[in-house]
């Protein structure tokens, strides 16, 4: 901590003020992070850096204009201020941008690491990851194809605003990322498995990475040696917790992001279903009424966790489908303003170098009453789709597939052999309105966002408990 | 030598002095800078300035990287880096950076693109001309991203050089309904060339043709790609001709070289040349880059290489190191000889996809992937778009559709957006036949 010249960033907001301003920022980011990378059982490289700059946001004329730069003088920073403010006069916009109101906060926050990763030397990281590889390459099990790396970062960051917010925080991103390629018979299965926690080096020492991915080859293996094809039509479709979390992500964390809904993401990342005048608005049923998914930032030691947002607002779950009904939008200050509401705290940067934009944090499907073992026992004849491989979604968020990676058949409630790849591919008003049973153990898995240009990939959680969809299109 | 050079060759001294065996660092001074539009009028400008200088540094086999800001602290991380090296672990596959000294093409980069003046109003010559193509009440948004970066690169085996990169991008999607849409990119490396009406234009006579779309059929098609579209698949490949994706299988290529992968009219290379936006003169090991025919008429003649997985499949570096592995750079199609509207009389019925995104694999070794075409999809009956069609999605797999090419225009476009299109390319109007599109359920 401490690395941040915060005098420098407040020097650069003073100079802000003294310009003909609606609303400026200052945002510092310091970030050590490292990465080690493991391939085919050697390590490839080890990567440590430090990153450490700050960007300047200015709202002017109804306007916005953002600068950043990693060169701490004062002079930069006049010059990054000079710029935005001069680039937010530049838009001459028709219709003014405003910020939603608030208060300035002045306050501290941090998540404190039980294993420092500060304390841990390299060499074990090295070996303990190095152990992973160990264990997967002298399986029976052919892995030809092995890579995992873990990205760590440690971030200081420093929040300043023209409204006399001042905000201190540092979080420590722990994550690891294994894809395995098994083959069997020459035919390859692949699977790719990602964790991520917002704590110390007892994440790593949590995840037990080992036992998950031997778990994963020898379901490759199998899938290889005894995976049937499914016979396409109707049937109940049973989902693990990875494919309840990655729906709830797609077709309710994304179209639920204002700044998609207002048409900000247009040329990218795309529009939603849900849009003024459209169909589907706040109030409109999307999913059966035991449906209810929320958007969660303050979960504790989640991949998405923080306290307060980038524009300084302190962070709150939001219940994005309630009771089967749209119920609230993800915001920042800009489209809160625009939507006549005040914002959630939805609005991240991942870096000093980025524009804060509308975020989902961890997204997940509320528990139910059944237990998975009801669940199971309660369909005659279905798919138990426990996780997924190939995914995507149109960008409306509205037309997706999901094809399974660990699936088997049901059959009079008891689990039979496994299914190789099965596909749903259907619309998010069906599958939401198709979930009839819902269990009550939620689960996690860390996930990294893809939004924004510069792509912006953001830490977050995926989760929901196993559900049922009741008589859907598989092939 | 000028001070940025120096001061990257004193961080390589540096190394060496403490005993690495190999040292390179790359200096990049960036200015980027971006404007982003939508419902017609600018959201914001955004611009970042960076000073970074990349190192990496062997010793005894051990490769460690780290990077410099603003040439601060530079013994400090240096020797921080070097005790790394010292406790890392062995990678015995590592084979060296490239060695020697060598001469480079000189950089044409364009310094007007340090700053634009006002970038508005390319913006707005884009919006203007989609308006024009599908009237005053299109809705258009977008990105207009300008970069330039002084590299300065010195390596301890010999490399050094200074390059100049630059590159202009309009990126514009024009909405003429709420459900019909075109999308049009204008990349170049300097503002000479730059037409932005032309992405606009494009973007507008698409979105125009795309009203009032119908639910499409699931079935087998041949299919007209856009260069829009054919990008994003030319982008997949080149990455999958890295060596780096073969080693780990996330590629289709994996021992197929000298086999046929593609039909014979199928040559791609992969080629940083002067017009491209990602253009250079050398890779980051210094080794000058070049154009390299990874397919030739449909069979696979190499994959890209840095100087370690060369040896390791006992052939040349194609100068496509990335600091830790290979990587494309900019991957061109080689044109075929008819136009765009000849290959569109050879369809019966077909569809023509102007863009996709989204492209995911089931598995990377066989190549069974989906991708949701965005955008513009037409049904072609008898070389006329018949109709604007919606919620189709390309599901097939990506080594059949190499096969299955059986023409492409004589036009071509660069292409590039976002990470859909990424790394950059020079892709021609392709047809395809029996390509398979589903349908939600």
């Amino acid at each position: 901590m401490g690395t941040v010249d915060k005098d420098l960033v407040d020097y650069a907001l003073n100079y802000a003020r003294s310009k003909k301003i609606e609303y400026a920022e200052t945002r510092a980011h310091s970030t050590e992070f490292e990465q080690l990378v493991i391939k085919n059982g050697t390590l490839d490289a080890f990567i440590s850096t430090v990153d450490k700059g700050f960007c300047v946001r200015i709202l002017a004329d109804g306007g916005l204009g953002f600068a950043s730069s990693n060169k701490w003088t004062k002079d930069e920073a006049r010059i990054l201020v000079d710029r935005a403010y001069r680039s937010a006069r530049l838009a001459k916009r028709e219709d003014k941008i405003s910020f939603a109101d608030e208060k300035g906060v002045d306050t501290k926050w941090r998540v404190t690491q039980k294993k420092k990763i500060e304390d841990i030397p390299a060499e074990q990281k090295i070996a303990e990851l190095m152990e992973i590889d160990k264990a997967l390459s002298s399986q029976e099990i052919k892995i030809p194809g092995r890579i995992i790396s873990c990205p760590i970062r440690l971030t200081e960051k420093y929040f300043t605003n023209s409204e006399g917010s001042a905000i201190s925080s540092f979080v420590p991103k722990i994550a690891a990322f294994a894809f395995i390629t098994v083959v069997e018979n020459g035919k390859p299965e692949q699977a790719y498995k990602q964790f991520g926690r917002s704590a110390g080096w007892e994440a790593f020492d949590e995840w037990n990475m080992t036992e998950t991915l031997l778990h994963e080859a020898r379901i490759l293996q199998r899938i290889i040696r005894e995976g049937k094809a499914v016979q396409p039509g109707k049937t109940d479709l049973v989902c693990g917790t990875e494919v309840t979390g990655i729906a709830s992500h797609e077709s309710c964390g994304h179209p639920i992001e204002a700044d998609r809904i207002l048409g900000r993401e247009m040329s990218q990342a795309g529009r939603s279903f849900i849009y003024p005048g459209g169909p589907y608005w706040m109030g409109t049923r999307i999913g059966n009424d035991i449906v209810t998914i929320v958007d969660d930032p303050t979960v504790k030691n989640s991949y998405g966790y923080y306290e307060y947002d980038d524009e300084g607002i302190k962070a709150r779950r939001r219940y994005l489908y309630k009771d089967g009904i749209i119920d609230e939008f993800l915001h920042n200050r800009e489209t809160a303003a625009k939507l006549g509401t005040r914002s959630n705290g939805s609005s991240r940067a991942t870096n000093y170098d980025r524009e804060a934009i509308v975020r989902m944090a961890n997204t997940f499907l509320l528990p139910g009453d059944w237990t998975d073992k009801e669940i199971i026992e309660d369909v005659k004849h279905g798919i138990f789709m426990k996780s997924f491989t190939e995914w995507n979604i149109d960008d409306r968020r509205f037309n997706q597939r999901y094809v399974g990676r660990e699936a088997f058949l049901i059959e009079n409630g008891e689990l039979k052999h496994p299914v190789a790849r099965p596909i749903i591919e259907t619309t998010t008003k069906t599958w939401w309105s198709s979930v009839d049973a819902i269990s009550q153990k939620v689960e996690f898995d860390a996930a990294t966002c893809g939004k924004g240009d510069p792509m912006q990939g953001a830490p977050v959680y995926t989760g929901g408990p196993v559900i049922r969809l009741k008589e859907v299109y598989v092939r | 030598m000028s001070e940025a050079l120096a001061k990257t060759e004193a961080i390589v001294k540096k190394g060496k002095r403490l005993g690495a065996d190999e040292v390179i660092a790359e200096t990049t001074f960036g200015r980027s800078r971006q404007t982003r539009f939508s419902n017609n009028q600018v959201d914001i400008t955004v611009a970042w300035d960076n000073y970074v200088t990349d190192v990496a540094l062997a010793w005894h086999k051990r490769v460690v990287a780290t990077q410099i800001q603003n040439f601060q602290n530079i013994d400090k991380t240096i020797e921080r880096l070097f005790r790394l090296a010292k406790v890392s672990k062995e990678n015995p596959t590592y084979g060296g950076i490239a060695k020697g000294k060598f001469t480079y093409a000189t950089p044409t980069s364009d310094k007007t693109l340090q700053e634009l003046e006002n970038p508005s109003e390319h913006i707005f010559e884009a919006v203007e001309a989609a308006r024009k193509e599908a009237g005053a009440e299109v809705n258009a948004g977008g990105i207009l991203y300008t970069k330039y970066a002084d590299v300065y690169l010195v390596s301890s085996e010999g490399p050094i050089g200074h390059d100049a990169r630059s590159a202009v991008e309009l990126s514009i999607r024009a909405f003429s309904q709420i459900d019909a849409s075109g999308h049009g990119v204008e990349c170049c490396s300097s503002l000479k060339d730059f037409k932005p009406s032309r992405a606009g234009e494009k973007a507008g006579q698409i979105a125009k043709l795309a009203r009032k779309p119908r639910q499409g059929k699931e079935g087998k098609y041949d299919i007209i790609f856009d260069p829009l579209f054919f990008g994003s698949m030319l982008s997949t490949w080149g990455t999958m001709a890295s060596a780096f994706s073969v080693m780990i299988q996330l590629s289709i290529f994996v021992n197929k070289l000298g086999q046929k992968v593609a039909s014979d009219i199928v040559t791609l290379r992969d080629n940083p040349a002067e017009y491209s936006v990602n253009n250079r003169i050398f890779d980051e090991e210094g080794y000058p880059v070049q154009e390299n025919v990874f397919i030739n008429e449909g069979v696979l003649k190499t994959y890209l290489h840095n100087t370690s997985t060369a040896k390791i499949f006992k052939t040349k570096t194609t100068g496509n190191a990335g600091l830790v592995q290979p990587a494309p750079w900019n991957i061109e199609m080689d044109p075929g000889d008819k136009t765009r509207d000849e290959l569109f009389s050879q369809v019966k019925r077909g569809l023509y996809l102007t863009n996709t995104w989204y492209t995911r694999f089931q598995n990377y070794a066989t190549g069974d992937f989906s991708t949701i075409p965005r955008d513009g999809i037409f049904l072609i009956d008898h070389g006329e778009i018949k109709q604007s069609l919606k919620d189709l999605r390309l599901s097939d797999n990506a080594l059949s559709l190499l096969k299955q090419i059986t023409d492409t225009s004589k036009e071509r476009q660069h292409v590039h957006w976002w990470i859909e299109a990424e790394p950059p390319s020079l892709a021609p109007y392709v047809l395809a036949r029996d390509i398979q599109m589903t349908k939600p359920k």
